[in-house]
C-alpha cells in the first residue's frame, strides 16, 4: 500500500488535528496523541495490516515541551512496509496507555521503557524495573543523568576527559 | 633422546633410590595443583573464550581440570569470566561463600578485573569488591593461551601455598573486609 | 494463588490447595547459557508457570552509545550477540551508511556478505551442539568446535581478533582480503560440509534426541507474530520471514538461497532449520567468493574513514582530517533511521536517532532474544523441567544480547 493511501486512510479515521505526518524520514512517520495511540495502533493492526510490532523504544527530549516520548515501529509482512508512529508526553505526568492487550511483544519492552525513561503505561499487567537493580531510584536514560557510577573511587575522571 | 623433553622440577627434597621425602606443604601442593577443580562462572564473551579453551584445541583439562564443577561444593576455583552488573555482585559473592576452603579466585578479562569498558553504573568495577582474588587475566576477551597462562600461575599459588594459610589471621581479615564469614 | 493471576497461566481450580513447589533455575546454572534467572512453580516434575528476571548483565550499552562517536560503537555491537560479532558490527555500519546516504559497492558487499554468513555458520554451531550438550551427548559439541577454531583463524586473518572482531569501518572495510584469507575461507567450505555430516549423523535421526525434542517448546505461527519473534525461531513456527529477502541489504538479492521453514515450532524444529541454514550459508560463501568482483575495499566517506597512515605523515589535508575525526569535529547529518539485518537470533535492528553532534542522540538496538525470550513460560507450561532446559537452549539465548 502506498504511503499517500496510508495517509489518506488515517486522516480520513482520525482527523488531522490528532496525527501528524511526516514523510522525510526514511519510512513513513505518524505522530500522535497519547489519548488515540491504542486505536491508532489498532486501527494499522487490524485494517492497514501491520500485524508484527518490530519495535518499542522511549526518547528523552530536554528541549520539547511534550519531552519524554515513545516510538513504535510497526511491519506489515504481505506487503513489506513499514510504519513508524511516535507518541509524546510530559515529564510531570508520564503516562502512556498500554499495548499489551494488542501485542504480547510489548509487555516486556514497555517495562525497559519504564525502566529507563519512568514512563508509566496505564494498564500493563506487570510494570516493574526488568533490566536495572529494583532498589535503583532514578531513570538511568534521561538526559540529566550521567553514564557513569558516581560512587567509583578506582577511576579518576581527570584521565578520563570527563 | 631425554634432552628434548622439559622435565617437570620436582620439589626441594631428600631423595635416595626408592623414596624421596620432602615437606608436607609441598607433597599437598603437587597433589592440589594438579588436579583443580574449576567453577566457570561464565557470564558473557570470555565465556565462550573459555568453551573454547576446554576444547579440543586448546584443552585446559591436561591440567587437570577434566572435571568443570557447577556446584560451588565440589569446586576449588572460581574462574568468573565475563562482566559482573550490580545485579550479579551479591551472587558472586554467595557462590563464593558456598565453596569449602581451600578455594581461589581467578578474574578473567577485563570486565572481571575492573570493569572492562563498561565504565557504566550498572556495572561493577571489577569483582574484587566483593570476592578476594587471586590471579587476574586481562584481555578483551583474552586467548585461550592467557587463560591458560593464568591458569597456571593459580597452579602456582596452590603448589607453593602454606598448609596454615587458611587460618592465619591475615587471611581472617581479609575475608572480613568482603563480609565473608 | 495471587502471583499465579497472569492470564497466559491456566490453572484448574481443583488444584488450588495443592501444594505447588518452586524451582529456582539460575542465575549460575550450567544450561543456561548467560546469565538469567527462571522461577519455576511445579507441580511435581510438571511446569506450572515461570516467572523470568532478568539484567543480570545490564551494561548499558544504550546509555554508553549516547557517549560514543560513531566509529567507536562498533566495540559496543560486538558485545552484544558474541557468537557471531561481525553480523553485529556489519549491521551497525550499514545503518549509520544509511544515515549518511552512502553506496557501497558490489566488492565491499559480497565481502560483507562472506563474514557474515561465516558468522551466522559460528552461531548456529554453538547453538546446535549446545542443544546436543543440554540433552547428554557431548561429543558433537567437541566436534564442532574445531571448526570454529578454524572460523576464528580466518577473523584473525581478516581483523586481527577472534572474538569481540571490531570489524569493517563505515564506508567498507580497513583492508582488503588477502590472498591467504581467501585460501583458508576455500579450504574451510571445503572441509565443513564433512564434519557437518558427521554431525548430523549423531543426532538429527538419532531417536533419543528426537524424543527429547519433537513436541517439546512448540509455540503456533500467530503465536510467535503476536510476541514479535523472528530468525530461527520463527522460521521454526512455519512464517518464511528474513531480512535478508524481504529488505534486502548488501546485495544479498544477488544471491539465490532458500529459507528452511518448519511445521510445529518445537525444538526439533528449530534444531533443524538451524542445521539447514548452516548448508544455505555455505552455498552462498562459496558463491560470493567464486563470484567476488574487482574494486574498492572502501568507499570515499572522508569524515568516518581514517585516511591511510603513509597520507597522514605526508599529506597536509589527509592529516586534518584524522585529526578531525579522532577529536570528532565532523558533520553528521540530522535525522533519524532504522535499519535491521538478519544476525543469529533473527532481526537485529538499530534505531539511530542523529541531532548532528559526534555521538548518536539516541541509539536504541531491537535485540531478537529479549523479544522472544518473555514467550518461554507459555512455551513451557504443562512439561517437564527437562523440557524446559531444552526449549531454552534451542532458543539461543545469549545473556550480552537479552540484557544489553
Amino acid at each position: 500500500m502506498e504511503d499517500s493511501l496510508i495517509q489518506n486512510s488515517l486522516r480520513e479515521r482520525f482527523g488531522n488535528q490528532s496525527t501528524a505526518i511526516d514523510e522525510q524520514s526514511d519510512i513513513l512517520t505518524i505522530t500522535v496523541n497519547k489519548d488515540l495511540i491504542v486505536e491508532v495502533i489498532q486501527f494499522i493492526k487490524d485494517d492497514l495490516g501491520y500485524q508484527f510490532l518490530t519495535d518499542l523504544c522511549g526518547i528523552h527530549y530536554p528541549d520539547q515541551e511534550l519531552q519524554l516520548g515513545v516510538i513504535y515501529h510497526l511491519h506489515n509482512f504481505q506487503k513489506n512496509t513499514r510504519i513508524r508512529v511516535k507518541c509524546f508526553t510530559t515529564v510531570a505526568n508520564p503516562e502512556i496507555p498500554t499495548l499489551t492487550n494488542l501485542f504480547s511483544a510489548a509487555n516486556w519492552m514497555e517495562r525497559e521503557t519504564y525502566d529507563f525513561f519512568g514512563i508509566d503505561f496505564v494498564g500493563h499487567p506487570n510494570l516493574i524495573r526488568i533490566l536495572n537493580v529494583e532498589y535503583l531510584d532514578y531513570f538511568p536514560l534521561r538526559k540529566e543523568y550521567p553514564l557513569e557510577d558516581q560512587t567509583r573511587t578506582d577511576k579518576d575522571d581527570r584521565f578520563f576527559g570527563r | 633422546m631425554m634432552s628434548q623433553y622439559t622435565i617437570v622440577e620436582p620439589p626441594e627434597g631428600y631423595s635416595a633410590p626408592g623414596f624421596f621425602a620432602t615437606t608436607l606443604d609441598r607433597v599437598v601442593g603437587l597433589a592440589r595443583k594438579n588436579s583443580i577443580w574449576p567453577l566457570p562462572f561464565a557470564t558473557s564473551c570470555c565465556g565462550i573464550e573459555f568453551m573454547a579453551t576446554m576444547g579440543a584445541n586448546y584443552d585446559l583439562a591436561r591440567f587437570g581440570s577434566e572435571r568443570l564443577s557447577f556446584s560451588p561444593r565440589q569446586a576449588d576455583l572460581l574462574m568468573v569470566m565475563g562482566t559482573i552488573a550490580k545485579k550479579m555482585g551479591p551472587i558472586v559473592n554467595q557462590v563464593y561463600e558456598q565453596m569449602a576452603e581451600p578455594r581461589w579466585v581467578l578474574a578473567v578479562g577485563a570486565c572481571a578485573s575492573s570493569g572492562g569498558i563498561f565504565d557504566t553504573y550498572s556495572v561493577l568495577q571489577g569483582i574484587d569488591k566483593v570476592v578476594p582474588v587471586d590471579v587476574y587475566v586481562p584481555g578483551c576477551p583474552p586467548r585461550p593461551e592467557q587463560i591458560i597462562d593464568g591458569f597456571m600461575k593459580i597452579q602456582e599459588l596452590v603448589g607453593n601455598e602454606s598448609l596454615r594459610r587458611r587460618y592465619s589471621p591475615e587471611y581472617r581479615e581479609l575475608l572480613e573486609k568482603y563480609g565473608i564469614k | 494463588m495471587e502471583h499465579l493471576g497472569k492470564e497466559h497461566i491456566l490453572v484448574r481450580p481443583e488444584d488450588y490447595d495443592k501444594n505447588f513447589s518452586t524451582l529456582n533455575l539460575g542465575p549460575t546454572h550450567p544450561a543456561t547459557h548467560g546469565i538469567f534467572q527462571n522461577i519455576l512453580t511445579m507441580n511435581g516434575e510438571t511446569i506450572i508457570d515461570a516467572e523470568q528476571t532478568i539484567g543480570y548483565i545490564h551494561r548499558a550499552f544504550e546509555k554508553l552509545a549516547e557517549r560514543r562517536a560513531f566509529y567507536q560503537i562498533t566495540t559496543l555491537t560486538d558485545r552484544m550477540n558474541y557468537c557471531s560479532s561481525p553480523i553485529n558490527n556489519i549491521g551497525w555500519q550499514t545503518t549509520v551508511e544509511k544515515l549518511l546516504g552512502v553506496k557501497t559497492s558490489k566488492r565491499i558487499d559480497y565481502m560483507r556478505i562472506i563474514i557474515m554468513e561465516l558468522a551466522r555458520i559460528s552461531d548456529h554451531l554453538i547453538c546446535n551442539s549446545v542443544i546436543g550438550v543440554d540433552s547428554g551427548a557431548l561429543t558433537g559439541f567437541v566436534y564442532v568446535f574445531q571448526e570454529r577454531e578454524k572460523i576464528y583463524e580466518i577473523y584473525e586473518e581478516i581483523c586481527g581478533a577472534r572474538l569481540t572482531t571490531n570489524l569493517g569501518r563505515i564506508g567498507g572495510f580497513e583492508r582488503d582480503f588477502t590472498p591467504l584469507v581467501i585460501k583458508k575461507i576455500r579450504e574451510f567450505i571445503d572441509n565443513l560440509p564433512k564434519v557437518i555430516r558427521q554431525f548430523e549423523k549423531l543426532l538429527l535421526r538419532n531417536r533419543i534426541f528426537m524424543d527429547r525434542t519433537i513436541n517439546v517448546g512448540g509455540i503456533s505461527a500467530e503465536r510467535a507474530i503476536n510476541y514479535g519473534f523472528s530468525g530461527p525461531c520463527l522460521r521454526a513456527a512455519g512464517v518464511d520471514y528474513d531480512v535478508r529477502a524481504m529488505n534486502p541489504y548488501s546485495s544479498y538479492n544477488d544471491f539465490e538461497f532458500t529459507i528452511p521453514v518448519g511445521t510445529n515450532g518445537d525444538t526439533y524444529d528449530r534444531f533443524c532449520v538451524r542445521q539447514e541454514e548452516i548448508w544455505q550459508s555455505i552455498k552462498l560463501v562459496k558463491n560470493a567468493l567464486e563470484n567476488l568482483p574487482e574494486g574498492n575495499f572502501h568507499m570515499d566517506v572522508p569524515e568516518f574513514y581514517l585516511p591511510a597512515k603513509e597520507d597522514v605523515y605526508s599529506k597536509m589535508e589527509a592529516l586534518i582530517w584524522h585529526f578531525k575525526i579522532v577529536m570528532g569535529e565532523m558533520d553528521v547529518p540530522v535525522g533519524e533511521v532504522y535499519h535491521s539485518v538478519e544476525g543469529g537470533n533473527g532481526e537485529l535492528g538499530f534505531y539511530l536517532v542523529s541531532d548532528g553532534g559526534r555521538t548518536p542522540f539516541r541509539l536504541h538496538f531491537r535485540r531478537p532474544c529479549f523479544i522472544y525470550y518473555q514467550a518461554f513460560p507459555e512455551m513451557v507450561k504443562g512439561s517437564f523441567l527437562s523440557d524446559a532446559i531444552l526449549t531454552m537452549s534451542s532458543m539461543n539465548v545469549i545473556a550480552g544480547e537479552l540484557d544489553a
